[in-house]
């Protein structure tokens, strides 16, 4: 069954574009990841399907009940947990004050454990509460009716790596116990790290639809090399090697300090071995390989101007740089 | 059921019961100088110095008992003012505060409809009015028995139970402003600025040849000066304010159903 359908959504504030013909769905039991730089229309998106903001045109469906159906949409509520990237909670109470308006409003089967998982202060005034706090007493009022869909915005931004990966953990689980999760986030490797499915959105508009091994593979890595001695651009230019800048000296990002030295950065999207075996002809005195952004992706597969050449799957086909496959090992 | 109005009274206990206080201070203020002044002062001299319509404005011409003299500072002034512009700004606050912190995510993202949200939220209000009614009706009638110038019971309760109507229009025309704008500052100086922007003009126009345009004023349909000097009620004002509260909370309804948050 489909747990949230887009058909053709689309909102303008005014003459602005927040989201335009938005057409997909989220399979029950998946987690979908929504992946787009800030200001693309993802907290747009949410709010549209959760009744905030009308739409323009287009439809939309929540575990089956359509969005623009005041009563349709308060019954689908009871099923559907929201967390908001910024959440508004009411500074003057305590967190466990909080948890029981909440709680009494759309029920609480789960707070308990959840506060296992997830420890907010309870006791204390959520005006008092550090900002990972106040993001894991969201989470528990997010989840702690047991709904069947939760829609996330940022969801782990304030918490702390530990946190964070207590989450995605979470998440995890419940999508093996039969939930649905949709998360926006503009961070490459948390997408990749829990969903099954991602969704590119740019300036209001689906741009990719693919599954994270494909996304994965096209992504490539950003790598920082700093060797001994000079070397011209040429010396990096292998297959898979993009966006090549050459610097001499020390690189702030790499430990060492040596005049006799040059840095070199790329992104890199071919086969990890090709570029083992040519490192290996370098002293290398430092290395630096990480997820490449996000925003880098895009500039790679779409260029920096929207629109240009129509931005359906089949042009970034076309841009598609490199032909070696990534592993998409966990890094 | 009515989780949201308990929870929006309960957080506004706090500053309920300080406005009791104060306005029980203020209350215990005018009956303890009062009698004195009354002795002293030759009020009917002092209020034929003031224009007619301000007479009225400010309920003058009871001045020379302490049941008037309350009238006009307590009540024409310390409820029709100060707690009128109170509650039109704390609707004002009602919901564009919470589109402000973005708190009404989290409460409509739970299944309650707009429409149950927003009546609870102004329902939310009602308690704090009673409280404080409650708290300076007492103290004005013990306060009145102790310094031997009592006050008929009925005449303490009525003048404290016809202004909830009044209080609760002064809140409608600030919930109406809160689903208008998204910023609670805004909506809640054009609550304040509406609510006395009415009662002044009721003043000026009052006896003059646009009196008609007083009608539109709430504070035309609550007469503390009456009630307490003339044991007059104005029961028909109180349902006039009544219908106007309950129009101005379906206008609020209205935009708030249809409106982006």
């Amino acid at each position: 069954m489909v747990a949230i359908r887009s058909e053709g959504l689309t909102k303008y504030y005014g003459d602005v574009c927040g989201i335009e013909d938005l057409t997909f769905d989220v399979n029950e039991g998946e987690i979908f990841g929504f992946l787009g730089p800030n200001g693309a229309g993802k907290t747009t998106f949410i709010r549209t399907l959760l009744g905030f903001l009308s739409p323009t045109a287009g439809s939309a469906e929540l575990l089956g009940y359509d969005i623009t159906d005041d009563r349709a949409l308060v019954t689908a509520m009871e099923q559907v947990g929201y967390l908001p990237s910024e959440p508004g909670l009411d500074d003057g109470v305590t967190g466990r004050r909080l948890l029981d308006h909440y709680g009494a409003l759309r029920g609480d089967t789960r707070s308990e454990e959840l506060l296992e998982l997830f420890t907010p202060p309870l006791d204390r005034k959520v005006g008092e509460y550090s900002r990972g706090n106040k993001q894991m007493l969201a989470i528990v009022i997010a989840f702690m009716h047991d709904p069947s869909l939760v829609l996330m915005d940022e969801p782990t931004s304030g918490l702390d790596p530990l946190k964070q990966e207590r989450f995605h953990e979470f998440v995890r689980s419940e999508v093996g116990a039969g939930k649905t999760m949709f998360l926006s986030s503009h961070v490459l490797s948390e997408v990749q790290k829990v969903c099954d499915r991602v969704g590119i959105i740019r300036e209001g508009r689906l741009v990719e639809l693919e599954t994270v091994e494909e996304l994965l593979s096209r992504g490539g890595k950003v790598v920082r090399v700093r060797v001994r001695g000079e070397a011209p651009p040429e010396a990096f230019a292998i297959d898979g090697v993009h966006d090549l800048t050459i610097g001499a000296g020390a690189d702030e990002g790499l430990v060492g300090h040596s005049s006799d030295s040059t840095t070199a950065s790329f992104t890199y999207t071919g086969d990890y071995d090709a570029l083992v075996a040519h490192l290996t002809g370098f002293e290398i005195l430092g290395i630096d390989i990480e997820e490449a952004p996000l925003e880098d992706v895009f500039l790679r597969f779409y260029g920096d101007a929207p629109d240009s050449d129509g931005t359906g799957p089949g042009a970034a086909a076309d841009a598609e740089p490199g032909t070696g496959s990534d592993s998409g090992g966990s890094d | 059921m009515f989780e949201v109005a308990r929870y929006e009274a309960e957080r506004r206990l706090l500053g309920t019961l300080a406005i009791a206080v104060g306005l029980s201070a203020f209350a215990g203020l005018f009956l303890a100088i009062g009698p004195s002044i009354l002795e002293e002062v030759d009020f009917a001299q002092f209020v034929d110095a003031y224009p007619e319509s301000l007479q009225t404005a400010f309920g003058l011409e009871g001045m020379g008992s302490l049941a008037g003299f309350l009238a006009a500072e307590l009540y024409q002034f310390g409820f029709v003012i100060l707690l009128g512009l109170y509650f039109a700004y704390l609707g004002g606050g009602v919901v564009a505060g919470d589109i402000e912190t973005e708190r009404l995510d989290l409460l409509l993202s739970t299944p309650i409809s707009r429409p149950r949200l927003l009546l609870e939220k102004f329902a939310g209000l009602v308690p704090a009015m009673v409280l404080v009614n409650a708290v300076v009706a007492t103290v004005v009638y013990v306060g009145a028995i102790l310094v031997d110038e009592p006050i008929p019971l009925v005449d303490v309760l009525m003048v404290h139970l016809l202004s909830l109507p009044y209080l609760l229009v002064a809140a409608a025309v600030g919930l109406l402003f809160s689903v208008v704008f998204s910023q609670s500052s805004t909506a809640q100086r054009g609550a304040i600025a509406v609510v006395f922007g009415l009662f002044m003009l009721e003043s000026l126009v009052t006896d003059t040849d646009f009196g008609a345009l007083g009608a539109f004023s709430p504070s035309r349909y609550y007469d503390p000066t009456a009630v307490l000097v003339d044991s007059s009620y104005d029961l028909l004002g109180a349902f006039v304010l009544c219908e106007a509260a309950a129009l101005l909370v379906v206008l609020a309804l209205l935009r708030f159903q249809e409106r982006d948050i």
